[in-house]
């Protein structure tokens, strides 16, 4: 059928993709995003917003449930699953971040897991069914970014993943569930009804709970729509439906489905070495450069009471630009914070944001020497941005060290061991090795795997023996 | 058992405060009493029922009496029970509070909140104020949720239920103040779900009893969930908007008691990184003074609206209208003759959304002032059974709908204070007829009387309960001020 709304043709887009249509590309890297998405949650459950959410959330349980990653001893329904997983992913800003802005995998995987196991008829969700809807998710997301060139930088009003990922949430449960067309339109049209939340909550503890609701909020639209609930069919066609969310809203339609265009093909995610926003990336590899040098020059040492000042040269983003940090929500989304941490230490990692290294004496001198500046040619893009540390010597020498790509960016991607290193570390956190290398196989061959509910198992860390042997079975 | 989960969680809550301690200065730091945000923490914290007057028990208690029956009414219709089957197959365990019109079926309390909230606006037969938004549906529904949540020992007696109502009135009003846009019939995000988000969050957190900065954390979560976008008014999805509010507004109440944190800055302007102001091109925010002797509340000076058919207000006034023009016809024609009809002018604001030539459904229809105009004129009066399908499809309907023209007057504001609707019949004949409304029966201007708001509680209440249980309804809103329990008003339910 013609759909001459771009709302109908998305949901003709949802409703038609399939196994075939994706390509070699897509698979490979949305098994990476998988994987290191899995990994970010696993870590995720031993933080303090984590453990609030699990105790909210056990006020709810039923008969269908769902599991809560690295967890044996509870499950919960699917919803809430996919709340507190969701959480668990962003809770230390650890997970992939695309462009247009959007941390994307969050928003849809914990949704999609949580849903295949939900299903009443005891129905098997294969690997590469869930790989499909996994990539609607991810697609839709993309699509609704290019509708407004506001999205194009790093926002301001809304938090993307609040806007898009519920959406791209819907659509992703939506493909899961098989709804026809009509519901793919009324499930996008009900989850723009909870989209959108104020930029103000990153840096704060709530801040996760934007991915959790995404997750469970999209999961919960394409649910009643498959209860035939209705909404507005033209959701993405209106300045009042997904253009309340923009100043300028162009919405467009979707390639058609004949050997369909993905946008992950095109466009790869970054994934973080480091837990904190994806703007200080830039600057731990700008400072860290700084350092070696620096370090170089003065005997192999830091000459600490030597720097009169750092300067670092960053885009104008608001909510990263933070002197003081004094809680580890505020701690990822510091420049200052980062660009001293790193040059302390070389490097920055999970532990960078301990509550003791936040507050060490070190740091907050160097904190007290540190200034920003935003130079003209320096876009709040994640496409475009660059950082230059710039370290002043009392005896008036500057050491410069300039990052336009840090290592993990789309631009120079991880390698496998690394993404794979990342992984384990994170996952090994709260799961047994037999458990943690099931989920690195699992993911790696999620095409063939048949039933996906193996992942599930793993993820909540049960007798991982057996189940290897069921893998190989495969 | 969910309150046990409460109490244990504040212990909890005990211990991550020391981790936090130096999220706790930050607030301090920032001095309380000198942000926006800190000054509505304060207030709902401090409020206590004596600052409540009479004016304000008066018309509160005539919205909750409302709401309910609005509420129980719309347990009826199909998108509640889409709801309630969803919330039923999803949950079952800690089902305390009550479903409207189903006794004996209880959910769990954010879930139960949502499901009467759907209710409650699934005919648009629910409150407006004005500024424009459904304060009621957004709030009550929470409220009667979380008091059978609470343990016995601590049951919120009628005044503290008032109260708690009154604070989620009072927050809403407050916030839609922050922005000269809000003072308009909405284009962008639908009102209930951006302040009655934050107003069910405000109330619960004051049944609750949060503490100061709970209350401010459960303010800044909320945010978070708020803001739909209007293109899903005249859908069946509308509905969910104040579903969601109440509910999701107690979960973020219920998030901040066992420590969640947010921006403590939420309500205040932010420059380069938008909190509540997301939702606004225009924001004004501004204090509330901490209440000492007495506060003024906003229902003091400015009353509700309630609706005496189900659909959106702005229809009130072409009705009135309408049914007045038709009396005029009426004696001119002897009877109501269509056929003597050339052209029906509507004069009438702009609003794209309540603006509908030919609506197809129930949901349309409500937001049709061309639709409501001709059912007015032809049956002389519109209520319930005006938005069946049949009645929707009626030929005669049609006939009508195909001789309306639809004029914007200058000075017709697209804004419930100060909007009026206009009938013009121009016969064949040449002559003309015209019927004006500035203020139809219901408007704040016009209140209904006593005996018009209980006779529109008691024709919806009957569908769903026996006469007895309805007059027992209303007479423990009438006294909730002295009910020890107020509990005992959802359990009735």
């Amino acid at each position: 059928f013609l759909s001459q709304t771009v709302t109908g043709n998305f949901a003709n887009v949802i409703h038609g993709l399939n196994a075939n249509h994706l390509t070699d590309q897509v698979i490979q890297r949305s098994k990476r995003m998988i994987l290191d998405t899995l990994g970010v949650g696993l870590l995720g459950t031993s933080t303090e917003v984590y453990h609030k959410v699990k105790q909210y959330s056990k006020i709810y349980s039923s008969d269908i449930s769902s599991t809560i990653w690295g967890h044996l001893d509870f499950r919960l329904p699917p919803l809430y699953a996919a709340f507190v997983n969701g959480v668990a992913v962003h809770s230390m800003d650890f997970d992939d971040t695309w462009h247009p802005a959007t941390h994307p995998s969050g928003a849809v995987l914990p949704a999609v897991i949580a849903l295949s196991e939900a299903f009443p008829q005891k129905k098997k969700i294969s690997g590469l069914d869930l790989l499909v809807a996994f990539n609607v998710g991810i697609e839709v997301q993309g699509r609704l970014l290019r509708f407004s060139n506001e999205a194009r930088n790093i926002p301001k009003r809304f938090h993307p993943p609040t806007v898009v990922g519920t959406m791209g949430s819907a659509a992703a449960c939506a493909k899961l569930l098989a709804l026809d067309q009509a519901k793919c339109k009324n499930a996008l049209a009900i989850a723009a009804s909870y989209a959108g939340a104020p930029l103000a909550n990153a840096a704060t503890q709530t801040k996760p709970l934007h991915i959790g609701n995404a997750a469970k909020h999209g999961l919960e639209a394409a649910c009643l729509a498959s209860q035939d609930l209705q909404g507005n069919k033209q959701i993405l066609d209106m300045e009042s439906g997904m253009g309340a969310f923009y100043t300028d809203y162009s919405p467009q339609s979707l390639p058609t489905l004949q050997s369909y265009a993905w946008l992950l093909d095109q466009q790869d995610v970054a994934i973080k070495r480091f837990p904190a926003h994806l703007g200080t990336h830039w600057v731990a590899d700008a400072a860290s450069s700084a350092r070696r040098k620096l370090v170089e020059s003065s005997d192999h040492m830091l000459p600490l009471d030597k720097i009169e000042k750092v300067i670092v040269k960053v885009p104008e983003v608001k909510y990263v630009n933070r002197p003081n940090a004094n809680s580890e929500h505020e701690a990822r989304h510091s420049f200052q914070f980062v660009a001293c941490s790193a040059l302390l230490d070389g490097s920055m990692s999970v532990q960078s944001f301990a509550s003791e290294n936040i507050h060490r004496p070190a740091l907050r001198e160097l904190l007290c020497k540190t200034q920003l500046e935003h130079p003209a040619d320096n876009k709040p893009s994640f496409e475009s941005l660059y950082c230059e540390v710039t370290v002043v010597l009392q005896d008036g020498n500057m050491i410069s060290d300039r990052c336009d790509t840090f290592y993990g960016h789309w631009r120079k991607p991880l390698e496998k061991e690394d993404l794979e290193k990342k992984f384990q570390s994170n996952a090994s956190e709260v799961l047994p090795p037999e458990a943690t290398e099931g989920i690195i196989e699992t993911v790696y061959n999620l095409e063939k795997v048949k039933d996906c509910s193996i992942l599930s198992m793993f993820l909540s860390g049960q007798s991982a023996r057996a189940l290897s042997e069921k893998l190989r079975l495969l | 058992m969910v309150y046990l989960t409460l109490q244990k969680s504040q212990k909890i809550l005990a211990s991550s405060r020391q981790v936090h301690k130096t999220a706790a200065h930050v607030v301090a730091r920032s001095a309380p009493e000198e942000t926006v945000t800190s000054s509505f923490a304060s207030f709902i914290h401090a409020v206590r029922p004596e600052h409540l007057t009479k004016t304000v028990l008066y018309r509160s208690k005539r919205m909750i009496l409302d709401s309910i029956g609005v509420g129980l009414m719309g347990s009826t219709t199909p998108v509640f029970d889409i709801a309630l089957q969803y919330c039923r197959e999803l949950y079952s365990s800690v089902a305390v509070s009550s479903v409207y019109g189903r006794p004996g079926m209880k959910l769990s309390p954010t879930l139960a909140a949502f499901t009467n909230g759907v209710a409650t606006h699934s005919m648009d037969f629910d409150d407006t104020w004005h500024p424009a938004t459904h304060p009621s549906g957004a709030v009550l529904p929470a409220l009667l949720a979380a008091s059978q949540m609470l343990p016995p020992s601590t049951k919120p007696n009628g005044l503290d239920f008032l109260l708690a109502f009154n604070v989620g009135l009072e927050v809403q009003g407050r916030l839609m103040h922050f922005s000269t846009e809000a003072h308009n019939i909405p284009k962008r995000f639908h009102p209930p779900s951006v302040v009655g988000t934050m107003g069910s969050a405000a109330a619960t957190a004051k049944l609750l009893s949060l503490s100061m900065t709970q209350c401010a954390h459960a303010l800044g979560i909320a945010a978070s969930l708020a803001g739909a976008p209007m293109a899903n008014a005249a859908t069946q999805a509308k509905p969910l908007h104040i579903g969601n509010a109440t509910r999701l507004g107690f979960e973020a109440a219920l998030l901040a008691a066992r420590g969640m944190e947010a921006n403590p800055v939420i309500l205040d302007d932010i420059p380069g990184c938008s909190g509540f102001s997301a939702f606004y091109s225009v924001y004004h925010p501004k204090p509330l003074t901490t209440p000492g002797d007495h506060h003024e509340f906003l229902l003091e000076k400015q009353d509700i609206a309630f609706k005496r058919f189900p659909a959106h207000l702005g229809m009130h006034w072409v009705v009135d209208a309408a049914l007045s023009v038709r009396n005029l016809f009426i004696n001119y024609a002897g009877s109501f003759s269509p056929s003597l009809i050339r052209t029906i002018v509507l004069k009438i604001p702009v609003s794209k959304y309540i603006n509908r030539p030919f609506p197809s459904s129930e949901h349309q229809a409500r937001h049709s002032f061309q639709f409501n105009a001709c059912t007015a004129l032809l049956d002389g009066e519109v209520g319930l059974s005006s938005f069946t399908e049949s009645s929707i499809h009626r030929q005669e309907l049609r006939e009508l709908l195909d001789k309306v023209v639809v004029e914007h007057p200058e000075d017709n504001v697209a804004n419930f204070d100060k909007m009026y609707g206009e009938v013009a019949l121009l016969l064949h004949s040449g002559d003309v007829l015209t019927g004006k409304c500035d203020t139809f029966y219901g408007h704040w201007r016009k209140p209904l009387s006593r005996e018009s708001l209980l006779k529109k509680f008691r024709s919806n209440a009957s569908h769903v309960f026996p006469e007895e249980k309805v007059e027992t309804i209303i007479t423990m809103v009438d006294n909730l001020e002295n009910m020890s329990d107020s509990s005992q008003l959802a359990c009735s339910l």
